[in-house]
C-alpha cells in the first residue's frame, strides 16, 4: 500500500489529473451507468483500495441551456431554465426573474413575495428529501430511508400540484409575480402536513441521522476545512457544513425573507456527516419559515403586469437554492429575447470539491463524499 | 459414410429436432410459462439520462410500488437486466454510452422511451448537443409522452409492456 | 458644502483606482450590492492578487464569456465575492475584461483564485478563450470528440436552432 491510510492531504496542488501513472495503479471508470444514478463519470485512479485521484468527466446532460436562452423570449425561457434542477424548480425560476424584474423596474407586491417564499421553502424541503433518499440513502446502501423520504416527498408534491398545477415543473413565477393565488383549502392542508412532517423528522433522526452505521461511514470522511471551503468557492450546505455562516437569504434578502425569523444552521467539522446535518436542520428551519409566512401573509394583489421587452442593460440576481447560491446574469438589448443568460449554480461550484476531497480515501468512501456534496449533474451541466 | 455425408446427415437431423423443440416450446403452456416469467421479472438498468429520472424515482417509491410487478432496481450487472428506461434528453455524449449499455444487455431486452425528450426531442429539440430520435439508436417498445410524465403514466407503460411480452413469440 | 463620506462601494473603487491608475478603465456602481469594474486584461493577476489579499474577495462565483460580434470583442467577466469579511459579504464585484475576438487570450486566474478552475475550462470550450497558465485546459461539457466551433459564439448559428 503506497498511499497514506489516514486522511492527511498532500500539499501539492490537488488538480494534477494528468500526472504520470505509477505501475501499481489502475484507472477505473465509474461511468455514467453506475448503481447510484447516472449522468456523472469519474475516472478514478485506484491503488489497491485507495483512490489516488479522481477526474470528473461531466457533460452527459449538457443541453445547451445558455445558448437556447438566446433563442427564446424572456418568458418562454422559464420552462427550459427550470429543468436543470427539476426537483428545485422554483429557485431556478426565481433566480432568473430577479434580474429581469430589476431591469424592467418592477416590484412584486408583498403578497406575491410571500407566496413565492412559501413555494420556495416547500421546494427546499422536497429537494432535501430527494437528496436524503438518493444521495444520502441509496448511495450509502440505506434503501429504507429512500422509501420513507419518497413517501413523504409525494405528499409535498401533491400540495405543490394544488398550488401550481404541476408536480415538478411549476413555471410558477413569470416576471412580475406568481401566477396564481393560494387555493381555498391550501393553508389548512399545508399546516396539517407540516405537523405530520415534524413528527416524521424525529423518525428520520432515529433511522438515519443517529444510525451508528451512518455515523461510522460519514463521520470524519471528506473533511473540508473552513479556509479550503472559502478558497474553493463552495456554496450552500457544503459551505455551511465547514463553518462559514453564509446564506443569501440573510446576506441579500429577497422575497419575504427580510420579515421572517429563522436561523442558518452551521456546523464546524466540515466532514460528510456535518453536511448531512446541515440539510437536516435546514428542513426544520423551512417548516418554521412556512408557518410564519402563512401567518403573516398580507392581503392585496399578487403580481404586477410586466412588459415583454427586456430593456438594455445587465443585471445580476441571486437566490439560495437547495444546493447553494444560484446566481443569474441576464443581459438585455431592448428586445424580447435576452442577449446573454449566464447561470452559476451551486452544483457546478461544488464540482471542484470532487477531485479535491476524493483523494487518499477508500473506494467505499467515494459514494459518501459524492452524496454529501449533493452534486446534481443535470444542474451542473445545464 | 464419408465425412461430408455424415455432417449433412447430422445437420438435417439437428435441424429437424430443433424444429420440433421450437414447435413445442413456442406455443401452448411452455410459451405461456416463458413469457410469464419474463414479464414478472423486468429489471431495469440503473441508468438515468436526464430530468425525468425524478419521476422514475417517484415511481419506484412506496406510493406506486412497482416491485409487485417484478420491477426491481437491483444494482447488479448489466447482463441480468432486461429493461432500459431512457428517461429524458439523450445528449450526443450520452447516446454513445446508452448504445454500449444496450448492447451489453442479454436478450430479450426492452426499451421504454420516457418523456417528450426521449420520444422526439421535446423542449430542447433544437439544441446542438442532443439526439432527437432515440429510436435510431435502438428499437423502442413503449413511448410515454409527458414533461415529465406522471409516475402513474410510467407504471401504465410498464403494464402495457408486460402485455406486449405476454403475447410475443418466444424465439423472435 | 462638506462632501459626504464615500459609500463602501465608492471606497472600494477609489482604492482600486489609486492602486492601478492605468489598468482600471471604467467602473459602475449599481444599487447597493453590485460593482462592475472594467480593467485591462494584461493586469489580471495583479488586480486579482490585490483584491484577494487586501480587499478580501476570496472566491469567484463564476466566469462568464459574453460575445459581442458588432464590436469585435469577447468580454470575460469574473464574479467575485467575499465569504470571510462580513462587511463586504453581500457585494458582487464583476471584473470585466475585453479580449479581441480573433485571438482571445488572457492569463489564468487559477493561481490566485482556485475556484475558477472549472469555470475557465467551460469558458475555453464555449467561447474559445485561451487561459494561459491553466493547469488542465481541455473540454469539459460537450461531446468528447466535438470538433465543431465554440458553441456559444453569436455567429455560430446551428441550423436547427430557433425553429419555433
Amino acid at each position: 500500500m503506497t498511499t497514506n491510510p489516514d486522511q492527511t492531504k498532500p500539499t501539492a496542488p490537488p488538480i494534477a489529473i494528468t500526472a504520470a501513472k505509477e505501475p501499481s495503479t489502475l484507472d477505473v471508470s465509474v461511468g455514467p451507468q453506475h448503481p447510484g444514478s447516472g449522468h456523472l463519470r469519474m475516472l478514478m485512479r485506484v491503488d489497491g483500495d485507495y483512490i489516488v485521484s479522481v477526474d470528473p468527466d461531466i457533460g452527459y446532460v449538457h443541453r445547451g441551456c445558455e445558448k437556447i436562452a438566446e433563442y427564446r423570449t424572456a418568458v418562454s425561457n422559464i420552462p427550459h431554465l427550470e429543468r436543470p434542477c427539476i426537483i428545485d424548480a422554483i429557485h431556478l425560476n426565481w433566480g432568473y426573474v430577479l434580474p429581469i424584474e430589476e431591469l424592467q423596474g418592477i416590484v412584486v407586491p408583498p403578497r406575491g413575495q410571500y407566496i413565492s417564499t412559501i413555494a420556495a421553502e416547500m421546494n427546499r424541503i422536497m429537494s432535501h428529501l430527494y437528496w436524503l433518499a438518493i444521495n444520502a440513502g441509496v448511495f450509502s446502501g440505506h434503501t429504507t430511508i429512500f422509501m420513507y423520504a419518497f413517501g413523504d416527498r409525494d405528499l409535498f408534491i401533491e400540495l405543490a400540484e394544488m398550488l401550481t398545477g404541476a408536480r415538478l415543473t411549476y413555471s410558477f413565477l413569470p416576471p412580475g409575480g406568481p401566477r396564481r393565488d393560494l387555493p381555498a383549502e391550501f393553508q389548512d392542508r399545508l399546516l396539517k402536513l407540516l405537523d405530520y412532517f415534524e413528527r416524521r423528522l424525529v423518525e428520520y433522526d432515529r433511522i438515519f441521522f443517529s444510525n451508528p452505521l451512518v455515523i461510522a461511514r460519514a463521520k470524519g470522511i471528506g473533511t473540508l476545512k473552513r479556509d479550503e471551503a472559502i478558497k474553493l468557492g463552495m456554496t450552500g450546505p457544503v459551505l455551511r457544513g465547514s463553518g462559514v455562516k453564509y446564506d443569501v437569504r440573510k446576506v441579500e434578502p429577497y422575497g419575504a425573507y427580510a420579515d421572517l425569523d429563522f436561523e442558518i444552521p452551521v456546523f464546524e467539522e466540515g466532514d460528510s456527516y456535518a453536511r448531512f446535518l446541515v440539510r437536516f436542520e435546514e428542513m426544520k428551519q423551512s417548516i418554521k419559515i412556512i408557518r410564519q409566512a402563512l401567518e403573516k401573509m398580507p392581503k392585496g394583489p399578487i403580481a404586477r403586469k410586466a412588459p415583454l421587452i427586456i430593456p438594455e442593460g445587465e443585471a445580476i440576481g441571486r437566490v439560495e437554492s437547495s444546493r447553494g447560491e444560484l446566481t443569474y446574469m441576464v443581459k438585455g438589448d431592448n428586445s424580447d429575447k435576452p442577449s446573454r443568460v449566464k447561470i452559476m449554480n451551486g452544483s457546478f461550484r461544488s464540482l471542484i470539491a470532487l477531485p479535491y476531497l476524493i483523494r487518499n480515501v477508500h473506494v467505499a468512501d467515494m459514494p459518501i463524499i459524492y452524496g454529501s456534496l449533493d452534486y446534481w449533474p443535470v444542474e451542473a451541466d445545464r | 459414410m464419408s465425412q461430408e455425408t455424415l455432417q449433412d446427415f447430422a445437420g438435417v437431423w439437428i435441424g429437424k429436432i430443433s424444429e420440433v423443440v421450437r414447435a413445442i416450446t413456442g406455443s401452448g403452456p411452455i410459451k405461456f410459462m416463458i413469457n410469464w416469467s419474463r414479464m414478472y421479472a423486468l429489471w431495469p438498468v440503473h441508468i438515468t439520462t436526464a430530468c425525468c429520472s425524478a419521476e422514475f424515482g417517484a415511481m419506484m417509491g412506496p406510493r406506486l410500488d412497482p416491485e409487485r410487478f417484478g420491477l426491481q432496481a437491483v444494482a447488479g450487472g448489466l447482463r441480468q437486466c432486461d429493461l432500459i428506461i431512457v428517461e429524458g434528453t439523450v445528449t450526443k455524449k450520452m447516446a454513445k454510452r446508452l448504445k454500449i449499455v444496450y448492447e451489453q444487455m442479454a436478450k430479450p431486452r426492452y426499451v421504454v422511451a420516457m418523456g417528450d425528450c426521449a420520444c422526439s426531442g421535446g423542449l430542447f429539440h433544437d439544441s446542438y448537443s442532443i439526439v432527437n430520435d432515440v429510436h435510431k439508436l435502438f428499437p423502442v417498445d413503449v413511448y410515454i409522452p409527458g414533461c415529465p410524465p406522471r409516475p402513474e403514466a410510467l407504471l401504465s407503460a410498464i403494464v402495457k409492456l408486460r402485455e406486449k411480452i405476454r403475447r410475443e413469440e418466444v424465439f423472435a | 458644502m462638506a462632501t459626504q463620506s464615500p459609500t463602501r462601494e465608492e471606497d472600494l473603487v477609489n482604492k482600486l483606482k489609486a492602486r492601478f491608475p492605468d489598468a482600471i478603465k471604467d467602473s459602475k456602481i449599481e444599487g447597493k450590492h453590485r460593482i462592475t469594474i472594467h480593467f485591462d486584461k494584461d493586469k489580471l493577476l495583479e488586480i486579482a492578487r490585490y483584491m484577494r489579499d487586501e480587499l478580501g474577495f476570496d472566491h469567484v462565483k463564476g466566469v462568464a464569456g459574453v460575445d459581442d460580434p458588432t464590436h469585435k470583442k469577447i468580454e470575460v467577466l469574473y464574479f467575485t465575492g467575499s465569504f470571510s469579511r462580513p462587511e463586504i459579504e453581500d457585494l458582487i464585484v464583476v471584473l470585466q475584461a475585453e479580449l479581441p475576438r480573433d485571438n482571445p487570450t488572457i492569463a489564468s486566474a487559477v493561481s490566485v483564485w482556485e475556484s475558477t478552475h472549472f469555470h475557465e475550462r467551460e469558458t475555453f470550450e464555449m467561447f474559445g478563450v485561451k487561459f494561459e497558465g491553466h493547469p488542465d485546459l481541455r473540454k469539459l461539457l460537450t461531446l468528447d470528440n466535438w470538433e465543431g466551433p465554440p458553441p456559444m459564439l453569436k455567429d455560430i448559428k446551428f441550423p436547427e436552432m430557433g425553429q419555433r
